[in-house]
C-alpha cells in the first residue's frame, strides 16, 4: 500500500513520459509541444520512484468503508449512463434512496421521504427555478 | 478605493456578501466539506452573475468559514476547518471549564480585528505591489509560479516529495487538451470533449468537491456530541487585557504568512499558537485552557485568509488551494486576476476587498447570536447530507456544458481526490499546479524564446534573479523548517482533517 503511492505516480510518470516523446520535443530554442509534458512526466516519474523506494508511513489502508466508496461510485456512474435516455427523476430518486439506506443506513422511512422530497425540491429549483436543461420526465 | 463601497452598498451586493459568510459559517460548522470544496460546488451557480456579486459571494464563503470553524473546535472538539484545530486545545478546556462564551467571544473580536486589519493593509499595499508587477514579463511569471507551486506543495501537512508529486500531476494534467502555442492536441485520445482542455471547474469539483464526499463516506464516526451550555458569548474585560497582545501578535503573523504562498490561515494558526506560548510568562497553563491560545490563532487565520487575497488580485498567483478556486472563478468571470486588474476592473477589486469590511461586521455580529442555530445543524446526519451535496454537485456539473461526459470526468477526478487522500497526497497542490499549468508553460517557452534557449538568461533579469535566490533561499528554508517540526513534534493533531 505504501509503496503503491509511489508505483502508481511513477507509472503514470513513465507512460506520459512516452505519450511526450511521441509528439515531439522539439528543442530548447523551440519548443515542441511535448516538451514541456515531458518535464512534468519526468519529474512525476523521478517523485513516483523517491517514494516507492523510501515510502513514508501515511497511507491508509482501505478497509470494509472502500466497498461503500465503490458502491456510491458505481451508482453515480450508473445515474450519468441514464439521465440523458431516462430523465432525471427516476435516477435521482434511486440514487438517492441507494445512498440513504445502504450508505446512510438511515430508515425505510426517511429513505422514502428524503429521496422523493429531494427529487421534487430539486426538480422545482434547477427546472422550473433556475432553467438548467436537465433532461427530465416531468414538466415543460 | 471608496468606489468600491458604492460597489458593495447596492443591496443585490450586499445581500451575496451576506450569504456567503452565512454559507461560509455552515461549511466552517460542519467538518468534512472545507471552503475550497464547497466553492468548487457554487461555481456553476455564480455563471449567471455579474462578475463584482460572484467574487464577492465567494470570497464571503472563503472568511466566513474562519469564523464557523472555531464554533465546533471549541463547543464541541471537532475542529470544523483545518485552521482551527489549534484552538481545540485551549478553546475546548475553556469550554469544560464554562467559559465556552469568553472563548467564542475573544475569537469573533480577535477575527474581526485580524481580518479588518489585514484588509487595510491590504488595501493601501495593493496599489504599489500591482504597479510594480506591471514590469514582470514572462520570465518573473515563470519564476513566480514555481515559487508559488514549491511553496504550496511543500509546507503543507504531507510529505515534501509527495506535495511535489502531487503538483507535478497537476501540471501534467494542465496539458490535456491543445498546446497553448502552436494547437496542437496532446493527450486527447482523440476525444473531441477533451480538445479543448478540462475545465477547470470540473477538476476543482471533481477533486475537492467528489473527492471529499467520498472520502468522508469511510470515515463516518460520528456520535452527535453533548453541547456544552455558555453564558454569553463575550469576553471579560480580564480576558480582553489578557489576550491584548495576542491578537495583535496573531495579526501580525496571520497577515505576513497569508501573503506567503502554500501558507494560508491553517499555517498561521499553528504558528501563532507556538509564538504566544513562547511568549507567555507561564507556558505550562496552554493547554489547560488559556485565552491566549484561543486569541492568537484565531486572529491570525482570519488575517491570514485576507491577506491571502494580496497575491491573487495583484499578482494573478494563487496562494493557496482555495485562492486556486478563485482565480478559476475570476477567469471565468472574464475578469483575469493579475496586475492590470485594479485598473481594467476597478469596480471587481475594488467591490471584492471593499466587501471583506462588510463582511467581517457581519460576521462579528451575527456568529455569536448564530452560534445556537449552527450547532443545532451539526445534527443533521452526514448519512442524509453527503448525498444531497452529491446530487447538487451533479446537477451544476450537467449545467456547465449539458454535458454526460463532464460528469463521467467528474467522477473520475473524484476518485482521483479520493485516492491521493487514501495513499497520503494532498489534493491542494494538485488542483493548484493545474490551475497555474497553462499560465507557468506559456511564461517559460516564452522566456525560452527570448533568451534564445538559454537557461542563464533568467539570470541576467535583476527581478527574476532575485526571484530565483528568493525561490533557492526558500527550498533551504522549507526542509530546515520541515526538519524541525517534524523533530519537534510528530504532528499530533494535523495528520488528518
Amino acid at each position: 500500500m505504501t509503496r503503491l503511492a509511489g508505483v502508481l505516480p511513477a507509472l503514470l510518470g513513465l507512460l506520459a513520459a512516452w505519450g511526450a516523446i511521441a509528439l515531439g520535443l522539439g528543442s530548447v530554442t523551440d519548443p515542441g509541444p511535448g516538451l514541456w509534458p515531458f518535464v512534468t512526466a519526468v519529474l512525476l516519474l523521478g517523485t513516483g520512484i523517491a517514494i516507492a523506494v523510501r515510502p513514508p508511513d501515511d497511507t491508509e489502508p482501505f478497509c470494509r468503508g472502500t466497498a461503500g466508496v465503490l458502491l456510491a461510485v458505481a451508482g453515480l456512474g450508473g445515474y450519468a449512463a441514464v439521465i440523458e435516455h431516462v430523465g432525471f427523476e427516476i435516477p435521482t430518486v434511486v440514487l438517492l434512496a441507494v445512498w440513504l439506506r445502504f450508505l446512510g443506513a438511515e430508515s425505510w422511512v426517511v429513505t422514502v421521504v428524503v429521496a422523493l422530497l429531494a427529487t421534487t425540491a430539486a426538480h422545482l429549483l434547477f427546472i422550473a427555478g433556475l432553467g438548467v436543461p436537465l433532461p427530465h420526465l416531468f414538466g415543460a | 478605493m471608496w468606489s468600491g463601497f458604492a460597489v458593495v452598498f447596492e443591496p443585490q451586493n450586499l445581500l451575496y456578501c451576506l450569504l456567503g459568510v452565512t454559507l461560509g459559517m455552515l461549511v466552517g460548522v460542519l467538518p468534512g466539506l472545507g471552503p475550497a470544496a464547497t466553492i468548487a460546488i457554487l461555481l456553476p451557480i455564480t455563471y449567471d452573475l455579474e462578475p463584482a456579486p460572484a467574487i464577492i459571494l465567494l470570497a464571503g464563503i472563503f472568511y466566513g468559514a474562519q469564523y464557523g470553524g472555531t464554533i465546533t473546535s471549541v463547543l464541541l472538539r471537532l475542529p470544523g476547518e483545518a485552521s482551527t484545530v489549534v484552538t481545540v486545545l485551549d478553546g475546548h478546556e475553556l469550554a469544560r471549564q464554562g467559559r465556552a462564551g469568553s472563548a467564542l467571544g475573544i475569537a469573533a473580536v480577535g477575527s474581526f480585528i485580524g481580518g479588518t486589519a489585514s484588509i487595510v493593509v491590504l488595501s493601501l499595499v495593493a496599489p504599489f505591489v500591482a504597479d510594480f508587477a506591471l514590469k514582470f514579463g514572462p520570465p518573473e511569471y515563470a519564476v513566480l509560479g514555481v515559487i508559488g507551486i514549491f511553496l504550496v506543495a511543500t509546507l503543507g501537512n504531507g510529505s515534501l516529495v509527495k506535495g511535489i508529486a502531487a503538483a507535478a500531476a497537476g501540471l501534467l494534467l494542465a496539458t490535456v487538451g491543445s498546446d497553448p502555442m502552436v494547437g496542437a492536441p496532446r493527450f486527447v485520445f482523440g476525444s473531441d470533449q477533451l480538445a479543448d482542455g478540462i475545465d477547470f471547474v470540473i477538476v476543482a469539483m471533481g477533486v475537492f468537491g467528489v473527492g471529499e464526499i467520498l472520502y468522508n463516506l469511510e470515515h463516518r464516526h460520528r456520535e452527535s456530541a453533548r453541547v456544552p451550555s455558555f453564558g454569553r458569548a463575550w469576553p471579560t474585560w480580564v480576558e480582553w487585557l489578557q489576550s491584548k497582545w495576542a491578537v495583535l501578535r496573531g495579526a501580525v503573523v496571520g497577515f505576513l504568512l497569508g501573503v506567503l504562498p502554500g501558507g494560508g490561515a491553517t499555517m498561521s494558526s499553528l504558528v501563532a499558537y507556538a509564538v504566544e506560548k513562547r511568549s507567555a510568562a507561564d507556558p505550562s497553563r496552554f493547554g489547560r485552557g488559556a485565552i491566549e491560545g484561543v486569541a492568537g490563532p484565531e486572529t491570525a487565520n482570519n488575517a491570514a485568509a485576507t491577506s491571502s487575497f494580496i497575491p491573487l488580485l495583484v499578482l494573478g498567483l494563487p496562494a493557496n488551494a482555495t485562492m486556486a478556486v478563485l482565480f478559476g472563478a475570476l477567469t471565468l468571470q472574464g475578469v483575469p486576476p493579475g496586475p492590470s486588474l485594479i485598473d481594467d476592473h476597478p469596480d471587481v477589486f475594488w467591490g471584492v476587498i471593499d466587501s471583506m469590511y462588510i463582511g467581517n461586521v457581519f460576521l462579528l455580529l451575527f456568529s455569536v447570536p448564530l452560534i445556537g442555530i449552527f450547532v443545532r445543524l451539526l445534527r443533521v446526519r452526514p448519512g442524509i447530507l453527503a448525498p444531497l451535496t452529491m446530487l447538487v454537485t451533479m446537477i451544476g456539473v450537467y449545467s456547465i456544458r449539458n454535458n454526460v461526459f463532464d460528469l463521467f470526468l467528474v467522477l473520475g477526478l473524484g476518485v482521483i481526490g479520493y485516492g491521493m487522500k487514501k495513499l497520503g497526497f494532498e489534493p491542494g497542490p494538485f488542483v493548484l499546479a493545474f490551475v497555474l499549468g497553462d499560465i507557468l508553460e506559456s511564461a517559460f517557452r516564452r522566456s525560452m524564446r527570448m533568451f534564445g534557449g538559454d537557461l542563464t538568461g533568467f539570470l541576467h533579469r535583476p527581478i527574476a534573479a532575485s526571484l530565483l535566490v528568493f525561490l533557492v533561499g526558500s527550498v533551504v528554508v522549507v526542509s530546515v523548517f520541515r526538519r524541525y517540526r517534524n523533530g519537534k513534534h510528530s504532528r499530533p493533531l494535523l495528520s488528518r482533517r
